[in-house]
């Protein structure tokens, strides 16, 4: 382990690290050529650049879109594993805290695959490889019954809304969950600014993620009450309160108060196609994020860019890739892709 | 003739085969009726049958292209997790409509098949729009299933009624009738044949009388 001492060499020591590994992210014109190119080409494209370990270790399992979008994933498992081993003391803290969310994800396929009765090979299939549980961990949980899942939660923050499974209906629980991650996260006390930055970063994501809930369900006319259960507190802009206003509000009246918020700036929204409109908050996310990013570069937010431009890596290639098998027209394809 | 007619020339025989015909005749007409009115209604269900099943193709299309562009977009592990949400299938009850004296099938969904998002088994937060947009649209294509299964079982049991009562009018107009119409005609021949018979019979035992007086 190389050992450094001092806060800012901490920080120096995986930024650099991070920047090694930024410079192997495809460069967002490339993306232009990707779009002309056929299925088979990306993929010999992806065979030239840091995926060709991912997709020759599937091939034997799976092909097409599927072997592309399997290899994505455990790429990116894979290399938010290796930030997690680069890291250390706080950063290292901070990293898996954020990875959190997919233990939630796989927490819940798990115990989504094991009500539904599905086979044990399908569930795992569905487990991302990400988070601060190994792969084994979760494997272990596949064969047991849910309440011997549920006890192996015991002592942890998530075991009050898991031992509701039964009583109350799963989508309320799966929203449970991921309040808890980011409540844990917003409730930490700043006394280092690189929590402070992460905080932050996280306080963004929550504005993004309520103003998607808002959106979402007021487009399906539902009850203000129903939707301020579903948005989570401590936003960056959007307090609870501001929430509430918004939920309260016509859909007209909605999208043109947006434009007074940070996430709401530059964005269109012409009809109540949503899809496109979460596209376009993402990217006002990330530039944002990137701003902040240039004003601390020695901090963990060039790390938590990193993580997030990879992710945007995968999607964007994942959506080229099974776009093209599908055929979906390259209008519809270059509207979903994050391009910075 | 007579081995065709396997009938017993008598008057009775003549006055019963008389009355089938009548009551032939009047079921004729009334099947012909029924034929035609079925044929109309089949006519009217064909173009709300045709509308329907392009609506459902249409929805078919939509539906895959959601799913497509969630699977794209949010990747074949999302897709999956969230697909395992789904813990029941849609149920429904088959209810009976009578058309014409056929029995058709109506169905009635026991619970909603296209819900609202919160209504659903997965949570808001950790999922997307593009998901909502895909399951709503999968959702709107069970429903369209339903109304298709509906209308072509109707289509499909009016056609094979058509079809039944196309085949009795057709024997009724073409062999019952004219057969039985045959027969009454063949008795009614044997029996002024037996008159004619008689009258002989009697002006011979007349003359016989007479030239023994």
């Amino acid at each position: 382990m190389i050992s450094l001492t001092g806060k800012h060499a901490t920080w120096a020591y995986i930024v650099a690290r991070v920047k090694v590994m930024k410079r192997n992210l495809i460069p967002s014109d490339e993306y232009r050529k990707l779009l002309n190119m056929s299925f088979d080409e990306i993929i010999r494209y992806l065979e030239e650049t840091a995926y060709k370990k991912e997709i020759d270790e599937l091939a034997y399992k799976y092909s097409g879109p599927r072997l592309l979008d399997y290899a994505l994933t455990l790429n990116l498992g894979r290399t938010y594993k290796k930030i997690q081993d680069v890291s250390f003391g706080l950063a290292k803290e901070i990293i898996t805290e954020f990875l959190k969310r997919w233990d939630i994800w796989n927490l819940l396929t798990i115990i989504k695959g094991k009500m539904v009765g599905v086979s044990l090979e399908e569930i795992e299939e569905s487990l991302v490889p990400v988070g601060s549980y190994t792969m084994d961990f979760w494997k272990s949980l596949i064969p047991k019954e849910i309440d011997e899942i549920i006890k192996t939660f015991e002592g942890t923050p998530y075991y009050e809304p898991l031992s509701k499974i039964g009583q109350v209906p799963l989508s309320e629980i799966d929203d449970e969950l991921y309040k808890i991650y980011y409540s844990r996260i917003i409730a930490m006390r700043p006394s280092e600014l690189a929590l402070k930055l992460f905080v932050d970063f996280i306080k963004m994501e929550i504005d993004i993620k309520n103003i998607k809930t808002i959106l979402r369900l007021k487009r399906e006319d539902v009850s203000v009450d129903e939707i301020m259960k579903r948005v989570i507190p401590g936003g960056f802009e959007l307090t609870t309160e501001e929430c509430g206003k918004l939920a309260a509000m016509p859909w007209d009246e909605l999208t043109k108060s947006l434009e007074g918020y940070w996430f709401g700036k530059g964005i269109e929204i012409a009809d109540k196609d949503l899809s496109r409109i979460e596209i376009q908050f993402d990217k006002v996310w990330m530039k944002t994020v990137a701003k902040r990013a240039s004003n601390y570069p020695i901090s963990i937010l060039p790390v938590l860019q990193y993580m997030i431009l990879k992710k945007i890596e995968v999607d964007n290639l994942r959506i080229l890739g099974w776009g093209k098998w599908n055929n979906i027209p390259k209008e519809e394809i270059e509207t979903q892709l994050v391009i910075l | 003739m007579a081995s065709t007619f396997k009938v017993q020339p008598t008057r009775m025989e003549l006055i019963k085969l008389r009355r089938r015909i009548k009551m032939a005749k009047r079921g004729y007409e009334l099947l012909k009726m029924k034929r035609d009115s079925l044929i109309t209604e089949f006519r009217n269900l064909l173009e709300d049958a045709k509308r329907i099943m392009g609506t459902m193709a249409e929805k078919y299309e939509k539906a895959m292209q959601k799913l497509a562009l969630a699977i794209a977009v949010d990747g074949i592990i999302t897709v999956r997790s969230i697909a395992l949400s789904r813990q029941c299938e849609p149920t429904f009850v088959m209810h009976r409509k009578n058309i014409m004296g056929v029995v058709v099938p109506v169905i009635k969904r026991e619970e909603k098949i296209i819900k609202c998002c919160i209504e659903r088994e997965y949570g808001v937060i950790g999922t997307t729009a593009r998901i909502d947009e895909a399951v709503r649209a999968f959702e709107e294509l069970v429903d369209s299933i339903l109304e298709v299964a509906e209308i072509e079982t109707t289509v499909r049991r009016l056609l094979e009624e058509i079809d039944r009562v196309k085949r009795r009018v057709n024997a009724l107009e073409y062999r019952i009738i004219p057969g039985m119409e045959a027969t009454a005609k063949f008795i009614s021949f044997k029996l002024e044949e037996m008159d004619r018979e008689n009258i002989i019979r009697l002006k011979k035992l007349k003359g016989k009388k007479a030239k023994r007086a």
